[in-house]
């Protein structure tokens, strides 16, 4: 079992290796010859690019995470301009980001293979919303290939770069949580000698006014060309080797599944025992191929679209009937769930109803029966790490405003912040959002230190913001809120890592994958842009954070406090791997008078409370050494272990 | 065999993600397709977690379809519990008994229910098999409590039916940790098996 990264960079074609589909995309990446990589992370894109960091050097291409997905998608774009095989990868909210950039370029096209791969989550599982990137890809005309497993998303991908400079036109490779997430057995290609050789590639950018700069005049021309071409991958998409017709021929039903809905429509098949269907299995749900739909349409009574979120292909494939005066019942999310992930369950229900079939599964009798066991299972949500510094800042801040603050937050770790017995989160939009709503909850409620009018009152609004969330679309919110006379506090959470996606270094680390880069001090960045009060505090020091965040309250005008402690993840993962030790606490018995403020307030998930005896108790296993319960419990109660433990 | 589906659920930081890891990899060197999924939520740190491992001829989904599991496989006690309508009637449970309370739990806004009433769910209402035991304990008896998951996988080896050969998994398991926590592993994966057949009188 070798790991996963030498896997990806192995030299042995024929080999079949178990990946995790965003692995799989990286391999496929490197057997295309990729020069060029930047990507902001986001789950669940993330081990993509962790793996792209991981091999690049060996494998010669230039690797950078960015500091957000325009930046990124600049990067590469720019690269694929200059004739190099460029990619650049995000979550599906990401794209809204890169949006700007991404649908004002797409008519320059590329020169280079230009592929930007884009993870949905359907059903949401670390995200704020379920948007289905197929939707963009409609929007900008820009074809969606979309894998259906593993396997599939490695040859994919190598193809989506062929595609690209075939037709000097990007492609964006569409996965979901569930095929980046998915593990299965892929087989090793062959790898380009460049990339065996570890060759840095560099390009050539030729100039093209009339073509890179997208004033009116030349804009006006470049719409009709990508309609133009989109209709020309249509064509094309007739023959690729991801888009087939399976199954009886003869039948009269026929079942079109795009994407990963595909595994789930065969599992379902085979579990109903149905044979006598034909099914299109579709890699390229944007555009829809028509002649492949011709050919499938040929004899067929009855059609369903099995596919997950909006109704993409569905809309086309019934525009196109509809154009072609075919007049069969073509079902979709009327049989389908239009919200929420596809699942066997739902292929299953769905095909069952379109067949008249019975479930393989009661699933009323099932659900009845889970319901009961349910109510036995108390809940269980992540929960910040012990000794995580994010607790000690909400800590402070909480009690710094007696709990009678605002508190708009951020996406990062630290969002979970919102979570009893901290309640310290009140708002989260998107990445970087929460400094422009404290301003506009300031100005809405007292008004602007530069107005007359200014109701005045006290400044209640505190924002935390992460350090790579700060560098990502914290900057500008920053300018508006110090430009515009805001009077809020924020606080930056500066753990020196981005955490929740995986430890990736940002300006804050100052590493980056290649070695040294260099470290942008946000407290530097704050006193540039003129804030009215700058401050840098400690959070595993209580005290002075809980006094420092008082005292930035008092000052008039936006106050920034940069409350700077690396992760506990992230330095109880290196000093495990150095074979350090950490301290270990254990609750005094004599001390500790029951008052559970440590649970009530603080939270630490090391710390339990024993029934019996009716005192707090610390899980030694679990405690990762800050000391931050003995600095918050009245009594003393909590004291480091003589010697320590690991 | 068309298919065989594995159920692993526990609590973020337990070694979840590394045992589906090691049963796959087990799959794949004895020939089957695999498909294996997991989830990544919010950091999952600390929650509940759950991941699949699905081998056989015919697999396609990377998720088992609920009341289609042959078996759990299950770190945590009340998380067994949380997957069970993903277990097919008649199945099998193997967990480890060893409770960790939520943090909900200890302010005193939500219970933690008796370890029998688990057992009696699985075996009333899924007709399934449970093989409960400590498995820390067994873990710290080899060595160590990082050794918990080996452990259970040890165990599972045993269930009737099971299409892994044990020499395979303990192939993967020994190639997987560290060259000097070999042994403590190989006698962790002895105790589970023990463990195991003891419980089914085997
Ligand atoms: S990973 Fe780091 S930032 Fe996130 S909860 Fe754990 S300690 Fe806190
Ligand atoms: S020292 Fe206290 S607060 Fe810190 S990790 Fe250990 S138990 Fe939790």
């Amino acid at each position: 079992m070798a790991k996963v990264t030498d896997m990806v960079l192995w030299d042995k074609p024929g080999e079949k290796v178990l990946l995790l589909g965003n692995q799989a995309i990286a391999r496929g990446a490197l057997e295309a010859n990729i020069a060029v990589y930047a990507a902001y992370p986001g789950t669940p894109s993330s081990e993509l690019t962790d793996t792209m960091a991981i091999v690049a050097k060996k494998a010669g291409v230039y690797m950078e995470y960015s500091a957000n997905e325009k930046v990124a998608f600049e990067t590469a774009l720019a690269a694929a301009w200059s004739g190099l095989r460029a990619m650049t990868a995000m979550k599906h909210v990401g794209l809204n980001v890169a949006a700007d950039t991404f649908l004002s370029s797409v008519g320059m096209g590329v020169e280079g293979g230009f592929v930007i791969m884009v993870a949905d989550d359907p059903s949401m599982w670390s995200s704020q919303n379920e948007q289905d990137t197929r939707v963009y890809g409609k929007f900008a005309n820009v074809p969606v290939l979309e894998p259906s497993s593993p396997q599939e998303a490695k040859e994919m991908t190598k193809y989506a770069f062929e595609l690209s400079e075939k037709f000097k036109h990007f492609v964006i490779l569409r996965t979901t949580t569930r095929s980046s997430h998915a593990r299965g057995g892929v087989e090793l290609g062959e790898l380009p000698e460049e990339i065996k050789a570890g060759k840095r590639k560099f390009g050539k950018f030729k100039k093209d006014p009339n073509r890179f700069v997208d004033v009116p005049s030349n804009a006006r021309k470049f719409h009709p060309i990508v309609l133009e071409k989109i209709e020309k991958i249509r064509e094309e998409f007739n023959e690729m080797p991801f888009n087939w017709i399976e199954g009886d021929e003869k039948a009269k039903v026929g079942i079109i599944a795009p994407g990963l809905s595909y595994a789930y429509v065969k599992e379902a098949l085979a579990w109903l025992g149905v044979e006598n269907v034909k099914v299109l299995k579709l890699g390229t749900p944007f555009p829809v191929p028509y002649g492949l739909l011709e050919r499938f349409f040929d004899g067929l009574e009855k059609v369903l679209i099995v596919e997950e979120l909006e109704p993409v292909v569905e809309e086309q494939v019934k525009t196109w009937a509809y154009d072609r005066q075919i007049r069969i019942p073509i079902h979709g999310k009327d049989l389908v769930p239009r919200v929420y992930e596809m699942t066997t369950r739902r292929a299953v229900t769905a095909i069952a109803k379109f067949l008249g079939l019975e479930t393989p599964v009661d699933y009323e009798e099932l659900d009845s029966r889970y319901e009961k066991a349910l109510k036995l299972v108390p809940p269980r949500p992540p929960s910040l790490c012990p000794a995580c510094p994010h607790r000690n800042s909400f800590y402070a801040i909480k009690k710094a405003t007696h709990s009678r603050g605002i508190y708009p937050s951020d996406i990062g770790c630290y969002t979970l912040g919102l979570l009893p017995p901290l309640n310290a989160v009140d708002t989260t939009v998107a990445m970087g959002a929460s400094i422009g709503i404290a301003h506009g909850l300031e100005i809405a409620q007292n008004g602007s230190l530069s107005e007359e009018a200014r109701k005045g009152g006290k400044k209640i609004v505190v924002a935390t913001i992460g350090d790579s969330t700060f560098f990502h679309t914290g900057l500008p919110a920053l300018a508006n809120a110090i430009y515009n006379r805001s009077n809020v506090l924020v606080v930056v959470l500066d753990n020196l890592v981005t955490a929740m996606t995986g430890d990736q270094p940002n300006p804050s680390t100052g590493q980056t994958p290649h070695g040294v880069g260099k470290r942008i001090p946000i407290e530097d960045v704050a006193k540039a842009m003129g804030a009215d009060f700058v401050a840098v505090v400690d959070p595993y020091d209580i005290k002075k954070t809980y006094e420092t965040i008082k005292k930035a309250l008092e000052v008039e005008g936006v106050s920034v406090v940069v409350s700077r402690q690396v992760c506990a993840l992230y330095r109880v993962g290196q000093m495990r791997r150095r074979g350090e030790k950490w301290p270990v606490y254990y609750v005094d018995e004599e001390a500790c008078t029951g008052c559970k403020i440590c649970i009530n307030a603080y939270g630490c998930p090391a710390i339990y409370w024993d029934a019996e005896k009716k005192q707090a108790r610390i899980e030694p296993s679990m405690c990762w050494g800050c000391g931050g319960c003995a600095q918050i419990c009245p009594f003393g109660a909590f004291k480091p272990v003589e010697g320590g433990d690991e | 065999m068309k298919e065989y589906s594995i159920v692993i659920t526990g609590v973020g930081g337990q070694g979840v993600l590394t045992a589906a890891n090691i049963l796959g990899w087990a799959a794949l060197n004895a020939g089957y397709n695999v498909r294996m999924g997991e989830v990544h939520g919010m950091s999952q740190r600390f929650g509940s977690v759950v991941s699949y491992v699905r081998f056989g001829e015919d697999v396609y989904g990377s998720m088992v379809p609920e009341g289609k599991g042959d078996v759990i496989l299950s770190f945590e006690p009340v998380e067994a519990l949380r997957y069970v309508n993903h277990l097919k009637y008649g199945g099998m449970a193997v967990v480890n008994t060893k409770p960790i309370v939520p943090v909900q739990v200890s302010m005193g806004k939500a219970s933690y229910p008796e370890i029998e009433e688990i057992r009696a769910i699985f075996e009333k209402d899924w007709g399934a098999k449970w093989i409960g035991f400590n498995a820390e304990e067994l873990a710290v008896k080899a060595g160590h409590v990082i050794t918990t998951n080996t452990v259970l996988i040890g165990a599972l080896t045993q269930i009737p039916g099971f299409p892994l050969g044990e020499e395979h998994v303990r192939e993967v398991i020994a190639l997987s940790v560290p060259p000097k926590a070999v042994d403590m592993n190989m006698k962790a994966f002895e105790l589970g098996v023990k463990a195991a057949r003891e419980i089914l009188k085997l």
